[in-house]
This record gives C-alpha cells, sequence and structure tokens, in this order.
C-alpha cells in the first residue's frame, strides 16, 4: 500500500509500487488530464508535479511519491477557476489539439515557481522537455512570458472573456 | 412562454420531418427513417441533424467534422452561429455521431480530411443557421403576436421593440412548424463573427486537462488491451507460448487476433508489463528482405530504366526542351514518415445484448462504426459510434486497426476493452508517408521564361491502402474476397493504367510553360502507406521550387521576380509572392543570416514563406518564417494564423529531421529520442500575413506546410552553396 498527497487530498493505493505514477492517477484515481505520449520521459505529456518539482510520471514509479505532494493539471485551475497560466493559455488560443497541454502548462507552472521572471532563454530550456506534435510553441511562450512577473494571488473573476 | 409538451414519439416524428431536406449539398433523401444519433433526455428543439435547442436556451451544435486541432468546431460553430446570431463561444458543442446528414459534402462520406472543412460546409452549414432563425422569428411572431418583420435577432435572443427573448421561449411553437429550405443568408458586410478573433471555442477545455479524447474514455467494467505486433508490416502470427503473459497480475485473457497477440488485463500497465513477456514468431512476408538501400536503389533503377504512366501531357515537351537556352534535370528524394501524433492510436469497444459501441478519435466516424459492426457481426445499426477530440491526427487516424484490434477483443474476451497502442507501436506499426524519388528537367531562356517542364516521381501510391482501409469499413457487408479483388485491381490500375493523383500533386501545376509533362512509375514495398499532412505536397514542393532556383539562377534573375514572372496563369498565386517579394525587400536579415523563399498552391490556398536562416557548422537553424496566405475569407483570422504556425513547425520537422529507416523490413526508429520532433528551443519566431481577398474560404490545415523546405533550402544555398534536395536536409 503506497500513501501520497494527490492534488491536495490523502490518497492510497495497493497498485504495483513498480507501476509508473501516470497510470496511478489515470486508472485508479481516474484523472485523465495528465496524457501518454511517449512512455519514455521524452515528451513530457504526462508532467505533473511531485512536491512542486516537474516530473515525467510515465517514468516515475509510485514507489518514488510515497508520503509526497503531487499535483495534476486537475489540481492547477478548473474551467471556472483557471490558473493565469491556463487564463493566458486560452486568451492567446494556445491548444491547438490540445493533447500535451496539461504537460506544457504544469512545466510552465513548475518554471514561474522557481524562476517568476524567467527570460525567454530561460523558457525554452525549462519547456525543451514537452513536445508539441501541433507546433504551437510561438504562443506557449508568449504565454509563459506574458504571465512571467503577474502577481501570483490571482482573481478569477477577471479571467478572459474574449 | 409555451412549454414543450410533446411525447418523445411525436418529437422524433415532427423533427426528422423538418429535418429531412433542409440544406441544398447535404444528402437527405429517405433520412425521415432514420433517427438521429442525438441524447434526447433535455431534447428541445432539433430542428436538423445539426442543432439542439433546450428551453434553457442551451443552443448546442452537432459538429459534423473531427477536431484534430485544425480548429474545425470554432471554424464550423462560427458558421452557423453567424446566421443563427448566437456567439460560438455560447454555443456547446457535441460531436456528431454517425447519420448521413453527417456527410462532407466534399467527400460524400462522414470524413474529415484535406483541408476540406471550412469550404465544403461554408454555404450548407450557414444555410442551416438562417434555416433555423427564420424558424425561430417565425415562432416568436406566432407567440407574442407580432409580425416577423418587427423581429430582430442577436446572441441567441428574439427582440422586440428593445425587449429581448431567448430562443429557448419558443422551441414548443418552432417545433411544430416546417423550416423554410432556402432563408436568405447575410450580406458579408453584416457578419457579426465570420471574420472577427476570439478564443478558439475548445481553448478552456484543453487548458484544464478537461477536453476528453479517447484514452481519456472511462466506461464500467472496462479492462485494458496490449498488443504485439508483428515489426514487419503484414506478417502474420506464426506461433507464441502464452504462458509467460497469462500469470501475470490482472491478466484475464491473452488472445490470437489478425495483428497479432492481445493481453487484457484489469488496468493497463498490469496488461504492457504482461505482454512485454510475450516473444512470438512471425510469418515471412516479402518485405523482410527489404531494407532503406534497396527502396532507393530500386527507386534509382525505375526512374533510369521505366517510362511509367503518364498523368499530364500538355503541348511538346520535347519540342520545348530544344527551344530553351538552358535545361536542367536534378533528382530530390523525400523519405517514408510518420505522422507521430502525441496521442497514440486507441480505441474502447463495448459488446452487449447484441449491440456495441466504439469510442475512438478518428477522421471518420462511420469507418470506426462499419468496422465493430464487420468484425463483431453486429448489425451497424446496432452500433452506437462516439466521437471525441482527436489527440493530433495528420491524415493518421483514417487508418483505423486500432478499432479493428479492439472488436476483435471485445469479442473474443467478452469485456469492455480499452485499447492503447504504446509511442513504439505508433513509430513502428504505423501508416506511413510513401517515399518519394522525383525528377525534373525543365528548360529556360535566357529572358527567363520557362519553356518545358518534365516531371517524373518514382514510389508507392497511397489511394490502394485507403481503399484496403475504407471498403472493410465503409461496406461491412462486403465479402472479404470481393474487397481483396478491388484493392487489387486498384493497385493494377495505378502502376499500370491511371496515376493516382495524389502522388504527384504539386510537382508542375504552379508555373506557367505549354509544355508539361508528369510520368509516373509505381514502386511498393508494401509498407503501408496513406496521407500525411498536405500529401503529395509535403514532398513535390521541394522539387519543384527547388528546380525554380535553378532555373532563375542559370539565367541570372532574382528567384522571387522568376516566380512573378513565370505564374502569371495563376494570379492568387502571383499576388501572394508579389506581397512576399515586398515583404522581403523589407527585411534586413542579421550577420550570417539567410533569406530563403518559396511559395506553393495546394488545398485551393496559395501559401508564400520567406525563411531566415543560420548555419553553423553543419547544423541549419531557422530563426524567423514569415507566412503570406491567401485562403479567401479567414472565418476566424487567429486559428488561420495558428494553422501556418503550426505547419510551420510540422514541416520543419521534416525537414530537418524526418526520417524512417527500413531495415530487413522493419522500421527501425521508435520513439522521440530517434524519430525527433522539433522543440520550442528550435522553433522559429513565425509573422502570418493574411490576404483578404475576400472570396470563399478554402484550406489551411495543410497548405502552410509545403513552402518551408524549400524556403529553408533556398535559404541554405544563400549561406552554404549547397543545395538540398534531399530530405531531411544534411550538410556535406
Amino acid at each position: 500500500m503506497i500513501e501520497f498527497t494527490l492534488n491536495g487530498k490523502a490518497v492510497r493505493t495497493d497498485d504495483d509500487p513498480g507501476t509508473p505514477l501516470l497510470w496511478v492517477v489515470r486508472d485508479t484515481f481516474k484523472l485523465k488530464g495528465s496524457k501518454f505520449g511517449c512512455g519514455a520521459g521524452l515528451c513530457g505529456a504526462c508532467t505533473m508535479h511531485i512536491d512542486g518539482k516537474a516530473s515525467r510520471t510515465c517514468m516515475t514509479p509510485i514507489s518514488a511519491v510515497s508520503g509526497r505532494n503531487v499535483t495534476t493539471i486537475e489540481g492547477l485551475g478548473t474551467p471556472d477557476e483557471l490558473h493565469p497560466l491556463q487564463a493566458a493559455w486560452v486568451e492567446l488560443s494556445v491548444p491547438q489539439c490540445g493533447y500535451c497541454q496539461s504537460g506544457q502548462i504544469m512545466s510552465a507552472a513548475s518554471l514561474l515557481n522557481k524562476n517568476p521572471t524567467p527570460s525567454s532563454a530561460d523558457v525554452d530550456a525549462a519547456m525543451s522537455g514537452n513536445i508539441c506534435r501541433c507546433g504551437c510553441y510561438v504562443r506557449i511562450k508568449e504565454a509563459v512570458l506574458t504571465v512571467a512577473g503577474q502577481s501570483l494571488a490571482y482573481n478569477a473573476d477577471e479571467e478572459i472573456k474574449a | 412562454m409555451k412549454a414543450i409538451n410533446m411525447s418523445r414519439r411525436k418529437f422524433l416524428k415532427t423533427s426528422s420531418v423538418v429535418g429531412g431536406g433542409l440544406v441544398v449539398g447535404f444528402a437527405m433523401t429517405g433520412c425521415s427513417t432514420v433517427k438521429l444519433p442525438i441524447e434526447m433526455s433535455d431534447y428541445g428543439f432539433v430542428p436538423n441533424a445539426f442543432l439542439q435547442i433546450t428551453p434553457d436556451n442551451t443552443v448546442r451544435f452537432y459538429c459534423p467534422r473531427d477536431e484534430m486541432g485544425q480548429g474545425v468546431t470554432t471554424g464550423l460553430g462560427t458558421l452557423i452561429g453567424e446566421e443563427l446570431d448566437v456567439h460560438p463561444q455560447d454555443m456547446e458543442i457535441s460531436f456528431a455521431g454517425v447519420h448521413r446528414d453527417y456527410k462532407n459534402p466534399d467527400f460524400g462520406v462522414q470524413g474529415t480530411g484535406g483541408s476540406s472543412s471550412l469550404k465544403a460546409h461554408y454555404l450548407p452549414l450557414r444555410q442551416v443557421g438562417a434555416n433555423t432563425r427564420a424558424l425561430l422569428v417565425e415562432a416568436a411572431a406566432r407567440d407574442l403576436g407580432v409580425s416577423v418583420g418587427d423581429i430582430a435577432t442577436e446572441s441567441g435572443h428574439v427582440v422586440v421593440a428593445g425587449k429581448r427573448f431567448p430562443y429557448g421561449q419558443f422551441v414548443g411553437t418552432a417545433a411544430l412548424l416546417t423550416a423554410p429550405e432556402q432563408a436568405p443568408l447575410k450580406l458579408n458586410a453584416d457578419f457579426r463573427y465570420i471574420g472577427t478573433e476570439f478564443s478558439r471555442v475548445d481553448a478552456i477545455a484543453k487548458s484544464t486537462g478537461t477536453a476528453e479524447f479517447g484514452i481519456d474514455i472511462d466506461i464500467p467494467g472496462m479492462h485494458h488491451a496490449v498488443v504485439i505486433r508483428s515489426p514487419i508490416a503484414g506478417a502474420k502470427l506464426s506461433s507464441v507460448d502464452k504462458s509467460g503473459a497469462q500469470n501475470m497480475p490482472g491478466v484475464t485473457d491473452v488472445i490470437e487476433i489478425s495483428s497479432g497477440v492481445a493481453v487484457v488485463a484489469e488496468k493497463y500497465w498490469q496488461a504492457k508489463t504482461a505482454a512485454e513477456k510475450l516473444d512470438p514468431t512471425w510469418d515471412d512476408v516479402a518485405l523482410a528482405k527489404v531494407d532503406t538501400s534497396t527502396v532507393r536503389q530500386d527507386y534509382a533503377e525505375a526512374m533510369k530504366n521505366e517510362e511509367g504512366v503518364s498523368d499530364t501531357d500538355e503541348g511538346n515537351v520535347v519540342a520545348g526542351l530544344e527551344s530553351a537556352d538552358h535545361v536542367i534535370e536534378s533528382e530530390y528524394w523525400a523519405p517514408y514518415l510518420a505522422h507521430a501524433p502525441m496521442e497514440t492510436m486507441n480505441a474502447i469497444v463495448r459488446i452487449e445484448n447484441g449491440e456495441a459501441d466504439v469510442w475512438s478519435g478518428t477522421q471518420g466516424i462511420v469507418a470506426a462504426q462499419g468496422l465493430v459492426a464487420r468484425f463483431s457481426g453486429i448489425p451497424v445499426e446496432k452500433v452506437r459510434a462516439h466521437s471525441t477530440y482527436l489527440g493530433g491526427a495528420f491524415g493518421r487516424r483514417g487508418t483505423l486497426t486500432h478499432v479493428i484490434e479492439a472488436t476483435e477483443v471485445a469479442v473474443a474476451s467478452n469485456k469492455p476493452i480499452h485499447l492503447l497502442w504504446s509511442r513504439e507501436d505508433d513509430i513502428r506499426n504505423g501508416v506511413y508517408r510513401p517515399a518519394s524519388l522525383m525528377k525534373i528537367k525543365a528548360g529556360v531562356k535566357n529572358d527567363g521564361s520557362i519553356t518545358a517542364w518534365q516531371a517524373k516521381r518514382v514510389g508507392g501510391n497511397i489511394t490502394p491502402k485507403t481503399l484496403e482501409n475504407m471498403m472493410p469499413a465503409l461496406f461491412p457487408g462486403l465479402g472479404d474476397g470481393t474487397i481483396d479483388f478491388m484493392v487489387g485491381l486498384s493497385r493494377d490500375v495505378f502502376a499500370s493504367w491511371v496515376v493516382d493523383h495524389s502522388s504527384v500533386e504539386g510537382l508542375y501545376e504552379d508555373y506557367d510553360t505549354a509544355n508539361k509533362t508528369v510520368d509516373h512509375v509505381t514502386v511498393d514495398h508494401n509498407l503501408p502507406l496513406t496521407f500525411w499532412r498536405s500529401v503529395g505536397h509535403s514532398y513535390t514542393s521541394l522539387a519543384k521550387e527547388g528546380m525554380v532556383d535553378e532555373l532563375a539562377e542559370k539565367v541570372g534573375m532574382d528567384p522571387v521576380q522568376f516566380r512573378v514572372n513565370n505564374t502569371q496563369n495563376n494570379p492568387r498565386l502571383n499576388n501572394v509572392i508579389k506581397v512576399g517579394q515586398q515583404q522581403m525587400k523589407k527585411m534586413q536579415p542579421a550577420e550570417g543570416r539567410y533569406l530563403g523563399f518559396a511559395s506553393h498552391h495546394s488545398f485551393s490556398t496559395d501559401v508564400a514563406e520567406i525563411a531566415e536562416v543560420s548555419v553553423e557548422g553543419n547544423e541549419i537553424r531557422v530563426h524567423k518564417v514569415t507566412c503570406i496566405v491567401d485562403c479567401g475569407i479567414a472565418v476566424n483570422p487567429d486559428v488561420v494564423r495558428g494553422q501556418m504556425e503550426g505547419a510551420v513547425m510540422f514541416g520543419l520537422t521534416a525537414a530537418l529531421y524526418g526520417d524512417l529507416d527500413l531495415e530487413q523490413g522493419a522500421i527501425k526508429q521508435s520513439n522521440f529520442h530517434d524519430y525527433p520532433i522539433l522543440r520550442m528551443g528550435e522553433a522559429p519566431e513565425v509573422d502570418v500575413i493574411i490576404i483578404d481577398s475576400g472570396t470563399e474560404p478554402t484550406g489551411v490545415g495543410e497548405p502552410g506546410l509545403p513552402p518551408i523546405a524549400p524556403a529553408v533550402a533556398s535559404a541554405v544555398y544563400k549561406a552554404t552553396g549547397q543545395r538540398l534536395r534531399s530530405l531531411p536536409f544534411k550538410l556535406a
């Protein structure tokens, strides 16, 4: 039995300790926002935060998250209460197919937690592990830089109407 | 307010009568007997297959095309919302199930591709919106006791003397009226939503992890399946020892299916882990003797020795070449490519009480329905097919072997099945952009006029494979023998009689000359082939544009001016080139950076691109791309920009990295480490200039791709003096 915190809630599972966190979150806890893309830590679609740090969960066995804090895209914001990054994503119409965007946003959120005012090169470096096959990179970067430096004490009522 | 008080039976009768025959261009005959695949629990008013308006004023749009990222829900929602006077963002959008009313008017089947959606639906969906609005206005006039002329509409409301009434208030009356068939459409000047910019209607769902893709479907009792397939396409299972997988935790079934061996378990990871214990053997196939070098050698010999089949023969090419001051001949190569959409293939199939459900993100949900019927034996009308968002497609999701697999596993295991491909399966067991060898021999006079254009392509054809995929799906009752016969026939036809146009499209059309020939030699090594974003144009553009650069250089003319001079017969392309020329003149590339230009017409749209490139050592870096596009009316200019940006990145991945190698018939590459995709740090800035030509919209999903590789090649030539004629680009 492995116990950890998932989006602020204590959870426990008897899944095999070798099972990657991604599949436990998707199949056992039924949170489907984090995606499978490569199974090898190469594309970033599965990115979640483990103790605040962006992690490739298709490669992270749940034994490694015992007692730790896991945050998924569902824990970052919701359609009614968007995180500032999500609001910027919407305003700039960043997603195309949208499949990679949960991972992109989680990587961006981790970057801004560590470095609230990243340079363009900082964004490139932090986001280089996330592939977008639709090629939305220009907008992803613009969205991250738009939010960079904003107060993260965010008022959801001000969100995008466009 | 008038409450809806109809039995469901009466409602269905009314709606189906009303629904049959609203729109010219949509096949509607006989549909009064075919129930619409629409959830009726809060049904309200369903005037046609596309709209459902409930008493609480929810306006639901059943989008007939598949959302693979190209923005079709936003685009088609804008068309219907424009005439209905409902903001597209205020509509609920659902994906349509299978029904004849949802056929793509361009294809005659329910499918999405070919950058066709806005072009095909521009008038038909607006007409649906206009007819429905007229019906609501008529109902409001009756209910409010005013004349139709006193009623205006805006944002989902009827407005009478400044007072607003929601559409939902009138749906009871509207459902009893007959809709007009040709309500007048708005003048372009009156557009409220077409041509304006607002966030994509799917942006919130896709930024919060709440958009539902096929992989996210989770139904009660669902088991997960993983399939081990032959590394060589077409090889059937010879033998397998199932015991290694059978006793693994969670595993319920190990099943032989048509494509290999399936392992079924309670959870995905259990199935995946157990499947790795299997070590099946496979029958021998001819492809097992083929390496990439075999392909290249066979193509080169065919190019040299075989005449092929004629696609185009205009004027007199021999005389044209003789009259030239200079003749240039060059060969161009493009490799096999995988699509590698971020969401790997998956399908969810449930078979229960003689009925079936299938969920999958496809480019033609009717095909998923047909395949489930065919491989389960359940009548097609008892198969409910549910569309989801597509996690990328680019042509890949027109081939649905994963639906066949899920059906076979569901039948054999007697369980609801969620079947998922790994990335390795996606790269190695897929369907591919055909490899191509192209040759162009062209003549030019010293004044810069082209005297002859002789083009030839060697490679496989995608149409026979498409038939092989689609016939079992679209005609579930047709026997295997008949299908094999027809597929074989189409192979022979395209090898010996007529050219599969998608094999040569884009190789010759754009430039003026009276003397043109296009010939084609089919050489096919049995690797499965299919559409890949921009199809033939994805490889022909490099040959055509590369040759034009060489001709311009030969006569000492600026290559962009050369294009202007030689596109007089294609005025829209000519104008796009001229706008590009003006842009290029304004650009001041930094030291060590060079500008390359290319243009291309595809999917009825014209695009020119200017790439700003530097070369450091053997590394090509693309810093900025300026893209000029004429796609007629840009229904949502921001979506058009997004498609151009994305197509540039997709084309750059192919130009700089995209390569698949065959080794003894198997694809060598397997995941993103050896099949790399462009990443953020390598992505250029992209400026998009949309030319407002005011004509009806044409495609935008694909046309941004073909110019990018030749534009980069042109810049690299300026930087290094090396002509790049082989994809992906490698500097000597």
